[in-house]
């Protein structure tokens, strides 16, 4: 794990995971996997090993929240920092999103050109950190 | 109006059936009703049952004379006022004025003259008419004050109560005894009565248990002199789960409204961005127009959920003590890019002087400072300089950002800060704001406890300040 390569993207809305596609992927050169939701995020994990994961929040079947601690569980996923992504910006309500052990927080809408660099702090201080 | 109560029912007591006959007849011929008792028994079991207006009582009785009488007759109608009139052929006025000591309101003389007995049951008559009024309206307002839905309490000047209605004996003190006259305000509010003067919530107490929050509607008034406070309590469950959906419906739209918002400037963020390709020239200006208004729509969208939740004051605010100087900074560091896109230079005065700490809220902190910074580079030509500075005042910590922009016009200062405010309408246009910017700031200061001012000349720049005062720091001797 010596570069940021791999990002795993968990998003309901087909027209964002484009928008992500074409930040990270084209725009920002990494490995782009996107997942529709929780479950299949969970699925494709092992195997795509990601260096880092960006999850949506309000997500229907399984949500941010519920999809980050099963992640956590999974032997692949230790010390692999999970952004979350949200509409939600009432200060209280971050800070409460916080709580459930991201590593950070990108507020939507996100500036897609910046992105590839927005994410990268949160992997340079979040990588193999014990889950919170 | 009712002159008299015409007929009144008449009981007449006496046990010679002569007498009680002609007395009876006396009173018809008057136009009343009589009811005839041959003894103090009688008279007494008739009292209870046929609720007569008035009593025509013969002192000399064999079985229980008129004194007694009297007396037991007053403690059957202690809910109302029934006159009685004792009648004697005895000579002298001892004997009348012993029944007037156990309760007798008026006497008579027998034989009864016709003229004398229509006088008095014509002024008795009238005092029963204007008791009944009285009576009337003063179950009136018992019956308004009890069919309020809330409970309305009235507490004397020493915090007891002195009178509460039909809803307020649904509550119960904090031992959970039912709410009764005499309760101490302590009891009752856990407060003492110039606390609850302050108060606009109190926690109140079921009779059944439970608790729950009340607003408090305050009425001081005065009786003789004496101060009392009149209580209305309405219960604010219902209204805290109305505004709770509400703020669960806004939550709900504005993530509903910023996520196409987020295709949508994603996908023109990399149009512009040449992440499809380099656009031709005439597309660029079209690309920025579509992207600017874009995040004007989401600056519009935290502008009206911050505004419905300070308007409905239910805006959480995390206040604790903190230095301001490494927040300022902080705000600083993030207004830098959008200083540096506008050729204008930030420059802090006093940020490392100990200056006092104030109790705010960081982020909302940061908010107020990204509002007063990007109106100001907002204003500035290219190459000026906007000057933040931080300095101890008496008692308080000022914040201020200076420009040197075109200034305020003395015509929008009145109502700057106001919502939905701007200097003008090509302002709006041209500068992107959301009209919705300095009040929201002024808001929040006030929220913070802070006060918000702002100082310009035409031509000569506009300066913000924001004064908080200082949070009681722990005495280390230094304090003012």
């Amino acid at each position: 794990m010596s570069d940021l390569r791999r990002v795993m993207c968990v998003e309901d809305d087909a027209d964002i995971r484009m928008i992500l596609e074409f930040s990270l992927g084209t725009v920002g050169g990494y490995e782009v996997r996107c997942c529709a939701g929780g479950r299949s995020a969970l699925q494709q994990a092992p195997e795509f090993r990601p260096d880092l994961v960006l999850l949506d929040v309000m997500m229907p079947d399984l949500s941010g929240p519920e999809t980050l601690a099963a992640l956590r569980e999974l032997p692949v996923m230790q010390g692999v920092p999970v952004v979350f992504m949200t509409a939600k910006a009432m200060p209280d309500e971050l800070e409460q999103l916080l709580q459930h052990g991201a590593t950070g927080l990108i507020v939507k809408p996100f500036d897609p050109m910046t992105l590839p660099t927005d994410i990268r702090p949160y992997w340079e201080h979040g990588r193999g950190r014990p889950a919170a | 109006m009712e002159a008299e109560r015409t007929p009144l029912q008449i009981l007449v007591v006496d046990d010679m059936l002569a007498s009680r006959r002609a007395l009876c007849a006396l009173v018809a011929e008057l136009g009343h009703v009589a009811v005839g008792a041959d003894s103090g028994h009688a008279a007494l079991a008739l009292v209870q049952h046929q609720r007569p207006d008035l009593v025509l009582l013969d002192l000399l009785m064999p079985d229980m004379d008129g004194f007694e009488v009297t007396r037991r007759m007053r403690g059957l109608t202690a809910d109302r006022w029934l006159p009685v009139i004792v009648t004697s052929s005895l000579q002298g006025e001892e004997h009348f004025i012993h029944a007037l000591e156990s309760g007798a309101d008026d006497y008579l003389l027998r034989p009864v003259s016709a003229g004398l007995l229509q006088a008095k049951l014509r002024h008795y008559g009238r005092v029963l008419a204007l008791q009944s009024r009285l009576s009337t309206l003063a179950q009136r307002q018992r019956d308004i004050l009890d069919n309020i839905l809330d409970p309305v309490l009235t507490l004397d000047a020493r915090g007891l109560v002195a009178e509460l209605n039909l809803a307020a004996l649904a509550l119960a003190d904090r031992d959970g005894r039912t709410l009764a006259t005499g309760m101490a305000c302590e009891a009752v509010f856990d407060c003492t009565l110039p606390e609850l003067l302050g108060r606009r919530e109190v926690q109140l107490q079921r009779a059944g248990g439970g608790s729950f929050s009340a607003e408090l509607g305050l009425s001081e008034w005065r009786d003789d002199a004496r101060v009392q406070v009149t209580l209305v309590l309405r219960d604010l469950t219902e209204r805290r789960e109305v505004e709770r959906m509400k703020d669960e419906f806004l939550a709900t739209v504005s993530h509903e409204l910023r996520t196409p918002l987020t295709s949508v400037l994603g996908a023109l963020g990399l149009l512009a961005g040449g992440a499809a390709g380099a656009l031709p020239a005439a597309a660029l200006p079209l690309a920025d127009v579509a992207r600017r208004n874009g995040e004007r729509l989401s600056r519009l969208i935290d502008d009206i959920l911050d505004l419905t939740k300070l308007e409905g004051d239910r805006l959480v605010l995390h206040l604790r003590p903190q230095p301001l100087a490494p927040l300022l900074r902080e705000a600083l560091a993030a207004n830098q890019g959008y200083a540096h896109q506008g050729g204008v230079t930030l420059v802090a005065d006093g940020l490392d002087e100990a200056a006092p700490e104030a109790r705010i809220d960081a982020d909302r902190f940061l908010q107020i400072m990204a509002n007063l910074l990007s109106n100001a580079i907002k204003h500035s030509p290219s190459g000026d300089t906007v000057r933040v500075s931080l300095a101890a005042t008496s008692g308080g910590v000022r914040v201020s950002v200076r420009d040197c922009g075109p200034g305020i016009d003395p015509r929008f200062r009145a109502r700057m800060f106001e919502k939905f405010s701007q200097a003008d309408g090509t302002d709006r246009r041209a500068q992107g704001g959301t009209g919705l910017g300095l009040y929201i700031t002024r808001m929040l200061v006030e929220r913070m406890g802070g006060r918000i001012s702002a100082d310009a000349v035409v031509g000569a720049g506009a300066a913000f300040s924001v004064v908080f005062t200082a949070a009681a720091t722990a005495p280390r001797g230094d304090a003012p």
